[in-house]
């Protein structure tokens, strides 16, 4: 961590105690030091820059500098069709950009109000599921060798690394997807590939035991994590948390039963929650939704059936290919879907918000019934949620700041869009 | 904090008990692949380097210049330059894709109306230069001869070429037109 320019030296500090109004003899003087913090620092996760005022070693306060990632994603997809806005959407949160995709597409799919048939349905609940355990996989490995448990981290990115073969078999890219189409997905998933999901889901909870061995009573876990970076429910709702940095205090919200998408309503889970808002609450309820996650992509696989990928909404989803070159009709959308976009999106404005591993992604969108969305707004959990990191570490220790950090899960990609 | 509890504390057992675990580990087998050494075979449909296809009958590539793929790729990295032939026909000059600035979505392979176009699944590309990576028609057609060719590439066409019909469930009777 570079320091700014503040003198240092023995010399002058001794020299300011020395003559220091405040020194009653009892208790040391002490100054206030200003620390900058990233945005190049492995610890914060991305390009996150934070100015910290310390007395000692405690936090006084804390600035959070964003942007350094912005990209303009908001205004890039003013000038691109529906269809086109996808890839960008892989790169909000690219950790589990399988989610953003399928946030996207829904919140489109909601605006076009478009059918989907069950088993895109099955399929899209599947893979979410997946990417959810990828991105905690990848948070928990982190969060650990930040704290200092580097096996962990090794252990998390093996199965991790399964989950992301597991993608590329599906749709051809391991991080960055591009798998779910306004309407349906770009591929099926065949038989096999369901299977090996399967088998995967077989032994990850015994691998979540192995996490949970190494970390979970560890004294040294324990002492980094209880009690700090505590946050009441009452001050998490009001700072707009969402997703397992909420549910850790307790609040038992869940998007994926709020807004209706995907096959949650058909199979059994529940909402995992904390009590005390700790990072340590925080930390058990992603470990919960590991088994959570687990069980929705079993139960999914058990109730699939075969059936049609895409949906019925010819003026949204492109063409079948085999019938493009012999059907003027089918031709005409193809170019017009292409070159256009969607030439009958209604026009008005829509709100939709799914469930991203890291909280409540949501997109808005103002449609003037062009191709193009006339404004996308992104709702991003990451940006909200380190607003919030202030408040969680004021008062704190400064090592205690990175395992702030890390508990609210956040992506630099998706909060500077 | 009772008996049992302290003795464990005091005899740093989960401590040991995730050492056990690191040391079960030593000896098991080893997930870790050396990468440059040992290679892993892309699985089918993987998307890295394009190629244009080129066409069994004719020997040339099969686009016709419609200019689909560049009006969908998201990054605008592909241009196209065609031109008027003797019999009218319309003659793809240049066909040129910016490699560097491509994100890899395969939206131009679905875009593509004639399947004229293709991601292969080589990803392992480097280069001084960003000449180096500004893909020529003459170099696209290149690499489908290297890296589809055969069986390979018409694969590619079946399973990744989508939407299909198939993938579709039959229209509504009611319903006219498409």
């Amino acid at each position: 961590m570079p320091c700014t320019q503040r003198k240092l030296t023995t010399g002058i500090l001794m020299n300011e105690m020395k003559h220091s109004p405040n020194n009653n003899g009892s208790r040391l003087a002490t100054k206030e030091f200003t620390l900058n913090m990233g945005p190049q620092h492995p610890a914060t996760h991305g390009v996150l820059r934070l100015v910290l005022d310390l007395d000692g070693e405690t936090i006084v306060k804390c600035t959070p500098y964003v942007g350094y990632l912005h990209r303009g994603v908001e205004k890039l997809s003013e000038n691109r069709n529906y269809l086109q806005i996808l890839p960008l959407t892989d790169r909000l949160d690219y950790i589990s950009s399988m989610s953003n995709n399928i946030g996207y597409c829904v919140a489109v799919e909601k605006l076009f109000g478009i059918e989907l048939p069950e088993r895109t349905e099955y399929i899209r609940t599947i893979v979410s599921e997946l990417s959810r355990i990828a991105n905690h996989l990848l948070w928990l490995a982190t969060h650990a060798l930040d704290i200092g448990a580097m096996t962990v981290f090794l252990y998390c990115f093996r199965e991790r690394e399964k989950i992301l073969d597991l993608f590329e078999r599906l749709c051809g890219a391991r991080l960055t997807v591009s798998y779910p189409r306004i309407g349906g997905l770009k591929n099926d998933a065949d038989a096999r590939w369901l299977e090996d999901v399967l088998a995967f889901t077989d032994e990850f909870p015994g691998r979540v035991g192995q996490y949970e061995t190494l970390i979970n009573k560890n004294r040294i876990w324990l002492r980094r994590t209880k009690g700090v970076g505590v946050i009441s429910a009452e001050d998490a709702i009001n700072w707009g948390l969402s997703g397992p940095t909420l549910r850790g205090s307790g609040v038992p919200y869940d998007v994926r039963t709020v807004t209706q998408y995907g096959m949650y309503h058909k199979v059994k889970w529940k909402i995992c929650t904390g009590k005390n808002g700790d990072i340590y609450d925080r930390y058990r309820v992603r470990m919960d939704e590991f088994h959570q996650s687990n069980s929705i992509i079993r139960q999914c696989i058990e109730q699939i059936s075969e059936g049609p990928i895409m949906a019925d909404a010819p003026k949204f989803t492109l063409p079948p290919k085999d019938r493009v070159l012999s059907d003027m009709e089918h031709l005409i959308h193809h170019f017009v879907l292409i070159t256009k976009g969607p030439q009958t999106a209604p026009e008005g404005e829509l709100y939709v918000p799914t469930e991203v591993p890291k909280g409540e992604l949501g997109f808005f969108f103002v449609s003037d019934g062009t191709g193009k969305p006339y404004r996308m707004r992104i709702r991003s959990p990451s940006f909200v949620h380190v607003a919030a990191l202030p408040r969680l570490c004021e008062g704190e220790l400064l090592a205690d700041i990175i395992a702030n950090i890390g508990s609210i899960d956040i992506v630099l990609g998706e909060c500077d869009r | 904090m009772s008996v049992v509890e302290l003795v464990k504390k005091v005899l740093f057992m989960e401590v040991l008990q995730g050492l056990a675990l690191t040391f079960r580990h030593m000896v098991s087998p080893s997930v870790t692949r050396q990468y440059p050494l040992e290679k892993r075979e892309p699985f089918p449909g993987s998307r890295g380097l394009h190629a244009l296809v080129r066409d069994a009958e004719t020997g040339k590539e099969r686009c016709v210049g419609c200019g689909l793929c560049a009006a969908m790729c998201p990054s605008q990295c592909i241009h196209i330059y065609t031109s008027e032939g003797d019999d009218h026909k319309k003659i793809v000059d240049r066909y040129e894709i910016e490699v560097l600035r491509c994100v890899y979505c395969a939206l131009c392979v679905e875009a593509c109306p004639y399947a004229a176009l293709t991601l292969t699944d080589h990803f392992e590309y480097c280069g001084y230069t960003r000449d180096e990576f500004y893909y020529t028609k003459e170099r696209l057609l290149e690499n489908w001869d290297k890296y589809m060719a055969g069986e390979k590439g018409m694969n590619y066409i079946k399973n990744f070429w989508r939407p299909r019909s198939s993938d579709f469930a039959a229209p509504s009777p009611e319903r006219k037109g498409p």
